[in-house]
């Protein structure tokens, strides 16, 4: 009961409170504040809407180190420039957790309270969101404000705003779509007319869909990462999506869940820094005599790709095979 | 540990026979290192409990497709530390995410021996860190040749059998069950 007083008040302090860092006080809020605004244009670029904050609070759980903070499951990270690594720690507080975002260069940039965790996620909330918004699958937007990102022009500031290096072979420009991200999302943009044709949520720190939980319309479409195509693509049995850090089979005639094929864990990425975590050699077996850790190289999997790392500067260099 | 048993006692898990065998494609190579059983064809007797939790939650189709992943299953024996009424709790449908979000606890990306957890907790001067799928963060150490890993929240659990070698990966008996943040 105590824990459920104490869920209840942080969460009513975090509705009314929806972002702790000040905008107007230091250049951490400035960013913060800034990092937050869509910018996501309709028709002749005309700004069309202004996230909510406790959108941007609900946009991931972070977890103390988990290396770069542009890490999927870090979704928050997103919009606020190109592969800038950040560092980020999660602070106990009085009632619920305080995540503070740390910017190499520029000190602290947002805290917040954590919507997410607790010990009873969810509870108090709906689905984790305050009461009245929408499912935690989309960052706690009202609901309607997801669907008018669709088909809208995606902002030119938008253009360097790259998919986390995690995901970055997940979803590759091709001729047809270019992919980029923010707000906790990735948008997938049609190159013919420049508009928003697809957005995919980004992880939410680990909250899943459960069976029987219809799939969300505004993500309704085949987004299974570029790897995992080969194994699971749409046909008159089962759909496929991907969202929350999961693929999903999805049941055609009523577009509920009824399998998850695929955990995802969305942790490595060329460019960014060996996590906490994966100090263990993972490599599957088949793959050991191929890449042995040495003193040169390490090798780690994950999501079907192995990646070298150097083990001075625990930087992931490269990505060495795709095993699926 | 008050929250734990509290956050326990919010939950539960049905249990059902997991009997699925859709096996997804694996690579030959993989096939070849480690047999053909799945994970999910290879769980075992002492572990129904696990199983049909995992088949309420929707993840017996991960454990039976292509990895790999490394699993820490808790054998039956180990539900029966957690709190009166916890697994029944979990087992009920409205706490179908949060019984995903126990079991994703307990699963690894990729696939690690025994010996590898000993090796990283050997360099990391006694104690290592584990990521699961599900971004939590699990530590290990060493208790003589045993090794015993910690959730987030202060559970335990030794590894009692190691090593069960599958086409998707590798399953580690645990003789607890490690709750998430």
């Amino acid at each position: 009961m105590r824990n459920w007083i104490l869920a209840a008040g942080a969460a009513a302090l975090a509705i009314t409170v929806p972002a702790l860092a000040d905008p107007n006080k230091g250049q951490g809020g400035q960013k913060a504040q800034k990092g937050t605004q869509a910018k996501v244009e309709r028709g002749g670029g005309q700004q069309v809407r202004q996230a909510k904050p406790d959108r941007a609070q609900r946009q991931a759980t972070v977890r103390p180190d988990r290396g770069r903070d542009d890490s999927p499951r870090n979704a928050k990270s997103q919009g606020r420039g190109p592969d800038k690594p950040i560092r980020s720690a999660k602070v106990e507080g009085k009632s619920r957790p305080l995540t503070v975002d740390v910017d190499r260069d520029d000190g602290v940039r947002i805290v917040r309270r954590d919507f997410t965790g607790g010990i009873f996620p969810g509870r108090g909330l709906a689905n984790g969101c305050p009461p009245g918004l929408d499912k935690r699958d989309n960052g706690c937007m009202p609901p309607g404000q997801v669907k008018n990102l669709l088909g809208a022009r995606l902002a030119d500031n938008y253009a360097s705003a790259m998919v986390p290096f995690a995901m970055r072979n997940w979803y590759p420009d091709d001729d047809r779509y270019l992919y980029r991200s923010g707000d906790g999302f990735i948008y997938r943009v049609n190159r013919s007319n420049s508009l928003v044709d697809g957005l995919i949520p980004l992880f939410g720190g680990g909250s899943y869909y459960a069976l029987g939980d219809p799939w969300p319309q505004p993500y309704d479409f085949y987004n299974v990462p570029n790897q995992y195509r080969s194994l699971w693509s749409d046909g008159e049995d089962y759909r496929y999506r991907y969202g929350e850090g999961a693929i999903y089979r999805l049941d055609p005639t009523t577009n509920a869940v009824n399998g998850i094929v695929a955990l995802l864990a969305g942790d490595l990425g060329v460019g960014s820094r060996l996590p906490m975590g994966y100090d263990v050699y993972n490599v599957p077996l088949a793959y050991r005599s191929q890449y042995a850790d040495s003193s040169d190289a390490w090798y780690r999997y994950n999501d079907g790709y192995i990646y070298q790392v150097d083990p001075k500067t625990r930087l992931i260099t490269a990505l060495i095979d795709a095993i699926i | 540990m008050r929250n734990r048993l509290a956050y326990l006692l919010a939950l539960a898990l049905p249990l059902a026979a997991c009997d699925r065998a859709d096996r997804a494609p694996g690579s030959e190579a993989s096939k070849e290192a480690a047999g053909d059983s799945t994970i999910a064809q290879g769980l075992g007797s002492d572990s129904a409990r696990f199983e049909a939790a995992a088949k309420a939650a929707g993840l017996d189709t991960t454990l039976a497709g292509p990895g790999p992943y490394t699993v820490l299953v808790p054998v039956d024996g180990a539900f029966d530390k957690l709190p009166a009424g916890a697994l029944d709790t979990l087992m009920k449908p409205e706490s179908r995410p949060q019984l995903t979000k126990v079991l994703t606890n307990h699963i690894l990306s990729g696939a690690i021996l025994a010996e590898d957890i000993a090796r990283a907790i050997e360099n990391g001067g006694g104690k290592t860190q584990l990521m699961t799928v599900g971004g939590g963060t699990l530590s290990a150490v060493k208790d003589g040749d045993a090794i015993i890993v910690t959730d987030s929240t202060g559970g335990r659990a030794r590894i009692t059998a190691p090593d069960g070698k599958h086409s998707n990966g590798v399953v580690h008996k645990i003789d607890g069950v490690l709750m998430p943040a």
